[in-house]
């Protein structure tokens, strides 16, 4: 009986359906113009993260000197070549970078050998739908003060003395038939000038001083203290570590026959590096008793993985 | 009751044709999972070598310029241990552990930044890149008509960081 219900029940909705027709109000409108839409004269190709369109293009180096400040700086024009550009690495001065030598318009050095501040850019080209490498270029920003200023705030003995002026009997002295003149202060005898004396830290008795050194992590090293007065070396008599991490090493000071030895088991922070300072004593008949500080900055690495 | 509606004796049956099909998957289970091991200890064994041959640098290029180069032997190091590491894995492994690391494919970049001319890659530290082949042993894949041999392609790359 159930069976015979269900199916006169489904035979009934069938004979009794009818399509349902959709119907569009609008169809007599003619329909609205669309406009024609122009390809894209070249796909879009979105640069990877890091990499921009260059929208001010390096012209030149450039390096004024206003009275005793130096400053280096890039001139650049506003204006787009169709190239890419990303930042591989931003430098300090002095600091030694990975990229170092691979830029097309090099790397200047400041008066005291060190080298300028700036940034490291690598310049991209779109090809076949790949950003193609095609050059490095170094964007120096720095400054400093001329060395002489320097020298001459820290040795007052190469400070010329004031001159003196006329003293007033003298002016009153000048006869009256004459013009006054005025009387040239013939300056005192002064001592010479201090030669300077430029410290330096080096990896070997008879190397060049560096500033800076990368040393493998546990790795041991010499650091010899050195010192120089007119490009020629002079003997050390005393040397002292005054700043810096010593790491392993076991004596912080020493004569100048020995080098300071260590080795650094811990890595500084991630973009960090130990900045040695060293005091040395100098003492010769043609420098008398003086002290300089050398600088060198040690970037301790050590084997990892890349993935 | 008609004969086929008597269900007596099809447990037996059943049994007889998927037990092969079961002791055929496990079989599979077990090499694919011995094989993961020998993989995980030839990789092991190339980032160990790399490793190894990244630490150490240049002396006198260290006293010339204060820059981290790499050992003019590095590639030879890498080699060395990789062959090294292998040995200890050398039942797993369908040929001399000396042979695999001599064909392998070492390559030192001393100083960067470098591009490795293999794989595209560009190292902006000195870096040490083994890539090689390994064939490993899979005896049951051979009894399953498949591959008695399976090569494993591993690459390492080391650098100081």
């Amino acid at each position: 009986m159930k069976r015979q219900s269900a199916a006169a029940t489904l035979a009934l909705l069938l004979l009794m359906s009818s399509p349902a027709l959709a119907w569009n109000p609008f169809r007599e409108r003619p329909q609205p113009p669309v406009a024609a839409r122009e390809p894209d004269p070249a796909p879009f190709v979105a640069p990877p993260p890091g990499i921009y369109y260059v929208t001010d293009t390096y012209v030149a180096d450039v390096v004024t000197s206003s009275g005793p400040l130096t400053t280096y700086s890039t001139t650049t024009v506003h204006e787009s070549t169709g190239s890419y550009a990303r930042v591989l690495d931003t430098v300090g001065t002095g600091a030694s970078s990975a990229f170092d030598g691979s830029a097309f318009n090099g790397r200047r050095t400041l008066g005291d050998g060190r080298s300028v501040a700036g940034t490291y850019y690598e310049n991209y080209v779109l090809i076949d739908g790949g950003f193609v490498p095609i050059s490095v270029v170094f964007f120096q920003d720095d400054a400093e003060l001329a060395r002489l200023v320097a020298v001459a705030t820290r040795s007052p003995a190469v400070t010329a003395s004031p001159p003196s002026l006329p003293s007033q009997a003298a002016r009153s002295a000048a006869p009256a038939c004459c013009p006054a003149t005025r009387p040239v202060p013939m300056p005192a005898s002064t001592p010479p000038p201090a030669r300077p004396i430029r410290a330096g830290v080096s990896l070997l008795p008879v190397s060049a001083p560096l500033s800076s050194v990368e040393v493998l992590r546990g790795r041991a090293v010499a650091l010899w203290p050195r010192a120089f007065v007119d490009d020629r070396e002079v003997p050390v008599l005393t040397w002292a570590l005054v700043a810096g991490d010593p790491g392993e090493a076991l004596v912080l000071a020493g004569s100048g026959g020995a080098p300071f030895r260590t080795s650094w088991r811990r890595l500084a922070p991630p973009g960090a590096a130990y900045d040695l300072v060293f005091r040395m004593e100098v003492d010769l008949p043609d420098t008398g008793h003086r002290t300089a500080d050398a600088r060198i900055t040690v970037i301790v690495r050590s084997p990892a993985l890349e993935n | 009751m008609s004969w086929a509606q008597d269900d007596r004796g099809t447990a037996l049956v059943l049994t007889l044709v998927l037990a092969p099909l079961l002791l055929v998957a496990l079989a599979g289970v077990l090499q694919l999972g011995a094989l993961r091991v020998a993989a995980a200890r030839v990789r092991a064994a190339a980032d160990l070598a790399t490793l190894v041959a990244v630490n150490d640098q240049d002396d006198a290029e260290l006293a010339r310029s204060g820059a981290l180069r790499l050992a003019a032997d590095a590639a030879d190091v890498a080699r060395e241990y990789f062959a090294r590491e292998l040995e200890l894995s050398a039942p797993l492994l369908d040929g001399a552990a000396e042979d695999i690391a001599a064909a392998a494919d070492v390559a030192a970049y001393p100083s960067a930044p470098a591009y490795d001319a293999r794989t595209g890659a560009r190292y902006d530290r000195p870096t040490v890149r083994i890539a090689a082949d390994v064939p490993v042993r899979s005896p049951i894949f051979g009894a399953l008509v498949l591959r008695p041999v399976t090569v494993l392609h591993v690459i390492a790359v080391s650098s100081p960081r």
